[in-house]
């Protein structure tokens, strides 16, 4: 028997189809048109149709790039260290954990923390006077790194970003190990497999799919990165930390170059239509 | 073996809550102290920067801030969750929704928003939203409205379809069920949306930044405001009251509620 009638489903439905309709259908029609439209604050509602420029204008534009390959290094690196570390600690402190439930809290604090607010705390815990990590390094070596200049400056963010995300790869991973079957683990007990044997044969394969899963949400989180970077570094250090959604908020804020900015956002917008698609083939076919 | 786990998870909680330690830590130091003394001690507390914050209002109104993110958050929770529920309700119930429109709502978890921003931006100018809340609450809204949806999805698909039969026979319509039946039934799950999303909305920045100038700046954008304080550098103690002030709420609805999100969580990013 259904319960709810067709007429019923389609009112159901409709206050949110209409809102995203409004919200991000409209915005995106919007970006189409302008990304091939010379456009500029004056003409924003009579933009006059161009081509192709805006894209051959951002292709050429050694900044896009660099902020591509910034926001591809620090998405892959960061997911790595993040799902890795995460898998240990989630491994590693289950037996600590399963017992006493409130160990839970303080890992999963940083989850909690604004990201950019996390940026500016980093400002002062690295801060040249002000801050710990600089006076302690001083006080035992002699000498402290410029955590946040032109060398240092991305390897800093990688640690500030993997130290507030990893919490979220371990809270995956640790829901992901203690639902492994307990019977399943017994049975390979008794047949004499070693607690790595079963880890790497029954347990990790079990959580695979997991893996995969946070993997993937840590580095289009990492890609798309804004709030942290902005915070600590304003995308400082000679450009060297421009993600590609700093570009895209430069070009539109900072430079007015509308067309820019837009032609880059449908860049990235394919983009990340093309990782969804791939995510959403590979979780067909491995049955996520 | 237990000796090291507890090494381990010593080291990873005081390594990832670093910034929170010392930014609490120098919100107790006085900018005296502040200058000869950054390590991790304190020799004499103080509640003075707590103080200048909420008392010094004339030139950094955090109470502003603060009240706009509040605001703000409830409009982008709240209708975010009563978008969701009505369709979380028919795409558990019925096979429409659940190829299309969830699958899309999910995968929007993965899109870069900054895509919609400048369209957004020129929208919310024409429809004069810049700089207001409720324009703030209306992007809030789409941030919070995946993981809304799966999470009622969820709860309402574990709901026995027994209950909505046996209301209907009695004579109840679909959205009597709804409200009457199912609504009770998943409490848990839309508190835990709520906090959730209100969590979220909170912490959210890039919008923040690029709608709002003044009069609607939420408290991740006020924040960064002390930074660029006084001429003469940044008050760090200040600032640090400042950052506690803002990540207080969140933390401790956090904390407040880690088993339930900790469980949602795990469930929006898997199951979706």
């Amino acid at each position: 028997m259904a319960i709810v009638k067709r007429a019923e489903e389609r009112a159901y439905l409709t206050p949110l189809v209409g809102f995203l309709l409004l919200f991000l259908g409209f915005p995106a029609i919007v970006n189409l048109i302008y990304s091939v439209s010379t456009v500029s604050f004056q003409t924003l509602r009579s933009p006059s149709l161009s081509g192709f420029g805006n894209y051959l204008t951002v292709l050429a534009d050694h900044g896009f790039w660099q902020a591509i390959s910034f926001s591809m290094r620090f998405g892959i690196l960061t997911a790595l260290v993040e799902c890795l570390l995460g898998l240990f600690l989630a491994i590693f402190l289950a037996p600590l954990l399963s017992k006493r439930a409130a160990l839970m809290a303080p890992l999963m604090l940083p989850l909690m923390v604004a990201p950019a607010m996390i940026g500016l705390m980093y400002r002062l815990v690295l801060h040249e006077f002000a801050g710990p990590v600089p006076y302690y390094l001083f006080e035992w070596f002699g000498d402290s790194p410029a955590f946040l200049d032109i060398n240092h400056a991305f390897w800093t963010l990688t640690v500030v970003e993997t130290l507030q995300w990893t919490p979220f790869a371990f809270l995956l991973f640790y829901m992901a190990y203690v639902a492994v079957p307990l019977d399943v683990r017994e049975a390979a007990s008794l047949d004499g497999a070693s607690g790595l044997k079963i880890l790497w044969w029954i347990e990790l394969p079990l959580m695979l799919p997991t893996l995969v899963i946070a993997f993937f949400i840590r580095f289009i989180d990492g890609f798309r990165v804004f709030d942290n970077v902005y915070a600590l570094t304003g995308s400082g250090a000679g450009g060297s930390t421009t993600s590609l959604s700093i570009y895209i908020y430069q070009a539109f804020f900072k430079e007015g170059a509308i067309g820019k900015a837009v032609a880059a956002s449908v860049i990235l917008f394919l983009a990340s239509l093309a990782v969804l698609y791939g995510l959403n083939w590979l979780a067909g076919r491995r049955r996520l | 073996m237990n000796a090291l786990r507890w090494i381990v998870f010593a080291v990873a909680a005081l390594a990832m809550n670093f910034p929170i330690i010392v930014t609490l830590v120098t919100s107790f130091k006085s900018a005296r102290e502040l200058s000869v003394n950054p390590g991790l001690w304190i020799n004499q507390p103080t509640l003075e920067n707590y103080l200048r914050v909420l008392t010094q209002t004339d030139r950094f109104n955090i109470y502003s801030y603060l009240w706009n993110s509040t605001v703000a958050s409830f409009i982008g929770t709240g209708l975010a969750i009563l978008l969701a529920f009505p369709a979380a309700y028919v795409i558990a119930r019925s096979e429409a929704g659940k190829r299309t429109l969830l699958p899309i709502v999910v995968n929007l978890r993965a899109v870069p928003l900054i895509i919609f921003a400048i369209p957004l931006y020129m929208m919310y100018q024409w429809l004069g939203l810049l700089d207001t809340r409720l324009g703030l609450g209306l992007i809030l809204t789409i941030v919070n409205t995946p993981l809304a949806l799966v999470i009622l999805v969820n709860a309402i698909s574990d709901v026995p379809l027994e209950l909505d039969e046996a209301a209907k026979v009695d004579g109840a319509n679909s959205w009597r069920i709804m409200i009457s039946i199912i609504r009770p039934v998943v409490r848990p799950a839309l508190v835990t949306t709520f906090i959730f999303g209100f969590i979220t909305a909170w912490n959210e920045f890039l919008f923040g930044l690029m709608l709002t100038t003044n009069k609607a700046v939420p408290m991740t954008v006020g924040a960064s405001f002390f930074f660029a304080a006084s001429g003469g550098g940044v008050q760090w103690g200040t600032a640090s009251a400042v950052m506690m002030l803002g990540a207080l709420p969140p933390v401790f609805l956090g904390l407040l509620m880690y088993r339930q999100i900790s469980g949602s969580m795990a469930a929006g990013a898997v199951k979706g």
